[in-house]
């Protein structure tokens, strides 16, 4: 069997988490995520090197290619290989994120079609990274067309944690548009039913019953405790509580006030909006780990 | 005029929305189908028309001797734990000598990105050439059979090649050759395929990569 671990996981998360910063920066570009944004910068800017240095690191998971580096550029040659997908698709993703940073660095306007480009590309990066498990017939758990679903929600989430973490941080004019929160709530919502439609589907015996006993292993087993509480509770539930509570009370500000101003909201939502940013990265790379890790072979090797 | 071009505008992104995600749609959902596809195609006619050998094992004849792996293991000199073949056993007295099955649809060379792996035309025997691979992995997620390891020293795959070379002189694969019962024996897969399959004994469903390896269960 196979030798995927921690590597891997983290290169998935890393692959997820610069496609979705880029996105984030892309869609608050657009305007996506209200008028007023400061996000719509540093996706951009930290794309291209963190999913450079997610590709860095699975070279270290090579065994002969580690030591002898000049066959990896062979990755390229394979069409019918998700492997070889991936290797064109992050190389292409990780050039045009680069221009697109050079263009905001020089404060000039990427053109348009380099912004869309990279969009796009960003969305493939993400789609792959679960593409790459899910065509993999031999382990079941696996081999799910909702594999890169779940993938592609959880990307564009915790990029835009990622980007409203390094924004707060690193960008001197501080907005807090509800209009993000509103977003963030959707995409952890999507991502909660993604996950259960996903277990859903594998406990409808649709796989198989080894896909089911991977399933039971986070589910009740020797995965359970990273499963629930870092993934469901800190990762998913407790944003989620957190988004709605926002909603709720915004809406009451509005009624109150009768006008929507950020600022007041930037008062409440601070350091709980922060923390929740880094929950919901804590739960993406929880969510790779536990794929890896819960992969079971099809056949296990002996006569029953 | 302003608003004319808000309109416009907006429109337009809209339909640029729609094209990504469309496009995500595809990225995501067209490769099972392709691959799928793919499968059909392949089961449907080349498995039928080119020639493909393959191994089979008489289960009521073997001793259990193990011969086939010792003199694999000597030949190659593969290390224990990644072996190329093996006497697989349970408690109930079953057995199976397994190796890879140079199966008609090789999932180890759809996923390897070097095509490190190729199917020879002439019989349909799968070579691993461990010159090109990088180590990646995925194909030993990819085979069902446990067949491709990764061999310590070398970081690189190795898998049973059916003895291509003695077979291009004319004789057999050394396993063969050396089983004193006769219980492990190869054929072309015209002929075995009517004899028997693979789908015994938990092993998993042939339908996944088409094994070139019947089993003839003991009576
Ligand atoms: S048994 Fe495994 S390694 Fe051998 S041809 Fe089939 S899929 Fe490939
Ligand atoms: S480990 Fe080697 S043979 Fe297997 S998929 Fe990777 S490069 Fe190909």
């Amino acid at each position: 069997m196979g030798h995927w671990g921690w590597l891997i996981a983290i290169y998935l998360f890393l692959g997820g988490l610069g496609a979705g910063a880029y996105l984030a920066s892309f869609a608050a570009e657009k305007g996506l995520l209200g008028k007023k944004t400061n996000l719509d910068r540093l996706g951009y800017v930290v794309s291209g090197p963190i999913v450079a240095f997610g590709a860095f690191l699975l070279i270290f998971d090579l065994g002969q290619g580690l030591k002898k580096p000049w066959l990896i550029i062979n990755m390229f040659l394979n069409f019918s290989s998700v492997m070889t997908w991936g290797i064109y698709i992050l190389s292409a993703f990780i050039c045009v994120a680069f221009i697109k940073a050079f263009f905001l660095w020089k404060k000039r306007q990427a053109p348009a079609v380099i912004s869309y480009l990279g969009a796009i590309l960003a969305l493939a990066t993400a789609a792959y990274t679960g593409m790459l498990l899910a065509v993999v017939e031999g382990i079941p758990f696996w081999n799910s067309y909702l594999m890169p679903v779940v993938f592609v929600v959880s990307a564009l989430s915790t990029g835009l944690s990622l980007t409203s973490l390094l924004a707060h941080f690193f960008e001197k004019q501080q907005v807090h548009e509800m209009r993000v929160s509103q977003v963030h709530l959707g995409l952890v919502a999507t991502e909660i039913v993604a996950l259960a439609a996903f277990f859903a589907l594998i406990y409808s015996g649709s796989q198989g019953t080894i896909a089911k006993i991977s399933a039971n292993m986070l589910l009740t087993e020797s995965l359970s405790i990273p499963f629930w509480l870092l993934l469901v509770i800190i990762g998913l539930v407790g944003p989620l509580a957190f988004y709605l509570l926002q909603a709720r009370s915004n809406k009451k500000v509005l009624l109150t006030s009768g006008d929507q101003n950020s600022a007041l909201n930037s008062e409440r939502g601070g350091i709980g909006l922060l923390l929740c940013d880094g929950a919901v990265m804590v739960g993406g790379l929880t969510l790779r780990c536990l794929i890896i890790f819960a992969a079971l072979p099809v056949w296990n090797g002996i006569l029953s | 005029m302003s608003t004319n071009k808000q309109v416009t505008l907006s429109r337009r992104n809209v339909i640029k929305g729609g094209l990504l995600l469309g496009t995500v749609a595809a990225i995501s959902i067209m490769p099972i189908k392709v691959l799928k596809a793919e499968e059909t195609v392949k089961e449907n006619t080349t498995v039928k028309t080119k020639k493909q050998i393959g191994f089979s094992y008489d289960e009521g004849k073997c001793i259990k001797c193990e011969s086939c792996v010792r003199i694999c293991q000597e030949t190659y000199q593969w290390e224990s734990d990644t072996p190329w073949r093996r006497l697989l056993k349970n408690d109930k007295g079953n057995a199976l000598s397994m190796s890879c099955n140079h199966c008609a649809d090789p999932a180890c060379a759809k996923v390897c990105p070097v095509k490190a792996y190729s199917k020879r035309d002439s019989d349909g025997i799968v070579i691993h050439d461990a010159s090109k691979c990088v180590g990646c992995g995925y194909c030993l997620y990819a085979c069902p059979y446990h067949a491709p390891h990764i061999q310590k020293k070398t970081g690189a795959v190795s898998k049973c090649h059916f003895c291509y070379n003695l077979q291009d002189t004319g004789s057999g694969p050394r396993c063969v050759g050396v089983c004193p019962t006769k219980a492990l024996t190869i054929g072309d897969m015209k002929e075995l395929s009517k004899k028997g399959n693979l789908d015994y004994k938990g092993l998993p469903s042939s339908k996944i990569t088409n094994p070139s390896m019947i089993i003839i269960p003991k009576a």
